[in-house]
């Protein structure tokens, strides 16, 4: 009898030793500014020790920081900057060649409501700097004559590109998905199973879903409301999605609000009767270009956007002014409304 | 030895174990919003890592008496309680969903739940 | 009758004793259980009826003796669910296993406590403790056991006249 107690005692001794060394999976989690804005980042590494993941962490922000210099239109060493400069002369784009063609290619995709020379326009009413004006209307139409992605050249080998004389680009739409594409491949190839990248909450990738399956959930901000106050929670598994709406940025101006998309067309700030756009699609890229393409062109044509590209295989939420929402068909089971949340979901097919 | 006493000993020993590696084995709750309930009814929900300047807010239970609440940044805690035994005052802060405060004679309980509906990320 | 009353007593003074410790968890009233050996004991030894005696006895002057009304909800939930249970096992088990049924008598009794204070606090969130006060109940309740268990062993061997330590002279 002795012997089975102390047999009892020391299996259940052994089970709490177990249990203390295997704490089961704990995350890296880090902020990193980079691009403007803040990110946060949260790992998993399946079996990963502790420094493992702080390499993959750090890789990845080695990755962004590179990224975010080479791409910036507003540092010395932005090849955006440079193309800017260059006023019409070949550029190089060794860094940012690909996603300089990506962008263009989104651009003709969306018949230009996607446009990286609308730029020009971004800096002409002072969402780059901060100097906020409303520029005039001769101003506006030089603006307008000036957005056109058609006359971006890029040369054959993709190492070179020029602008046409008097335009300015910068890839404030796409440079965070593409970012977002880039840490994935990486961390995947690193052995990272399970990882969200919050690039700055209006671009967001993931790697896999949660340790446990569940999907990561994504609280979407309701644009009406104040920062933090969510109308739903979407569901995302090894997934991006990417967000456009008025509520991110914008100035008031007697008693008018602008915000900082530009519409290419108008050259002004977007008024389609969107309030916010969230693409969600396997490419990070496609998802920020995308929302904000959406944004632009509006309900209406948004959704026949969405119907004519179905091959994209992307899924969108729209919600208007108005406050209504719209829920693409492929995100009916991974999306669901807050709780208290009165409005309907309006589901399109 | 009867398999009744076997039994009872199985259970025993599953029970501590059991209860053990719960408590160790439990992954850190994400949760950051803490729930103040007063008698069984929820009278505010605070997300605690949106708090930037910690304040105090006082709540009077059907015990007669106030206890103080103090919120901060990431963590809460019963600062100040008319109740007799002051345990609730004696925990001082959680920051997680562990353990809840409560302070028996008010009915007043604060947990920290998963961030209202468990949210890993949001759009802005 | 007077032994009703000695092991009442002596639940008593366990019990009033074990209120001067700190608190287990940081909820008013709940106790380690101490007290609750004697039940056990009486259980066995006395049967189910006459340890629900015990145990009404000294719940209800425990309470008027510690001033705290909560004290008595908790003691009463706890100690009777404990009851409950040394009374469906006194069936398979003896007083010579005391040891054993005492640590799971401690656990239903903070078990027994755990759903009173959810009950008074009308929430669950009270449960969080639970896994502390499983733990507890089977350390202490394996403590008192043993030390109850060896009490007795020796109080029978000076009853039988087999106590060493009796002078002849």
């Amino acid at each position: 009898m002795k012997q089975r107690l102390t047999a009892l005692i020391l299996l259940c001794t052994l089970l709490t030793g177990c249990a203390a060394t295997d704490k089961g999976e704990q995350p890296l989690t880090a902020t990193v500014l980079a691009m403007d804005t803040v990110m946060n980042f949260t790992f998993y590494g399946d079996g990963m020790g502790e420094e493992q993941l702080r390499q993959a962490l750090s890789g990845a922000e080695d990755t962004l920081r590179q990224l975010d210099a080479a791409l910036t239109a507003q540092g010395a060493e932005g090849e955006a900057a440079a193309l800017n400069a260059a006023d019409g002369g070949w550029t190089a784009v060794p860094q940012s060649g690909a996603l300089l063609q990506q962008t263009l290619e989104l651009a003709e995709l969306t018949g230009g409501a996607l446009d990286p020379t609308a730029y020009a326009a971004v800096k002409a009413w002072g969402f780059a700097d901060g100097n906020y004006t409303v520029p005039n209307r001769e101003e506006l139409d030089a603006l307008k004559a000036a957005i056109d992605y058609t006359r971006v050249e890029v040369s054959q080998d993709g190492a070179q590109a020029r602008l046409a004389p008097g335009q300015q680009l910068d890839f404030g739409a796409t440079a965070k998905g593409y970012a977002g594409d880039l840490l994935r491949r990486q961390l995947e190839q690193g052995g990272i199973t399970s990882a969200l990248l919050d690039l700055g909450q209006s671009s967001i990738a993931a790697v896999g879903s949660k340790p446990d399956g569940s999907p990561w959930r994504i609280g979407i901000q309701d644009p009406a409301a104040d920062s933090g106050v969510y109308l739903g929670v979407l569901e995302l598994s090894g997934r991006s999605m990417g967000t456009s709406g008025s509520y991110q940025r914008y100035f008031d101006r007697d008693s008018v609000r602008y915000c900082h998309i530009i519409d290419p067309a108008t050259a002004s700030p977007a008024r389609s009767g969107l309030a916010g756009v969230t693409v969600v699609a396997d490419s990070c890229l496609l998802c920020d270009g995308l929302s904000t393409a959406l944004f632009v062109m509006g309900l209406e044509e948004g959704v026949r956007f969405w119907r004519e590209n179905s091959a994209l295989e992307f899924d969108v939420i729209f919600v208007t002014d108005a406050g209504e929402i719209f829920v693409t068909s492929g995100l009916k089971d991974s999306f669901t409304l807050a709780d208290g949340e009165t409005r309907e979901v309006q589901v399109l097919e | 030895m009867s398999r009744g006493v076997k039994a009872i000993m199985a259970a025993l020993v599953l029970i501590l174990a059991g209860s053990a590696a719960f408590l160790l084995l439990r992954p850190k709750s994400e949760g950051h919003v803490a729930r103040i309930s007063l008698d069984g009814q929820v009278v505010e929900e605070i997300d605690l890592s949106r708090v930037e300047t910690p304040y105090t807010l006082t709540i009077d239970g059907p015990g007669g008496f106030s206890n103080t609440i103090t919120v901060e940044k990431g963590r809460i805690c019963v600062s100040k309680a008319g109740c007799p035994d002051q345990i609730c005052v004696h925990q001082g802060y959680i920051s997680d969903g562990t353990t809840p405060i409560v302070c028996l004679p008010n009915k007043l309980i604060i947990e920290i739940i998963g961030g209202g509906s468990g949210l890993d990320a949001a759009t802005g | 009758m007077v032994q009703l009353a000695l092991l009442t007593a002596i639940a008593l003074t366990i019990f009033m004793a074990e209120a001067q410790l700190p608190p287990l968890v940081p909820i008013q009233g709940v106790k380690l259980g101490l007290a609750n050996i004697v039940t056990v004991y009486a259980v066995f030894v006395l049967g189910p009826g006459d340890a629900l005696l015990i145990l009404c006895a000294r719940v209800f002057l425990g309470a008027v003796f510690s001033g705290q009304m909560m004290t008595l909800l908790y003691s009463a939930g706890g100690g009777l669910l404990a009851w409950a249970v040394m009374a469906g096992l006194s069936r398979i088990l003896t007083v010579k296993q005391l040891w054993l049924a005492s640590p799971l008598a401690a656990v239903f009794h903070n078990l027994g406590q755990l759903l009173v204070a959810a009950g008074v606090m009308k929430s669950w969130a009270v449960m969080a403790f639970l896994p502390w006060l499983l733990i507890s109940g089977v350390v202490t309740g394996l403590f008192t056991g043993l030390c109850a268990q060896f009490l007795i062993a020796r109080l029978e061997r000076i009853s039988r006249g087999k106590d060493p330590g009796t002078k002849e002279d």
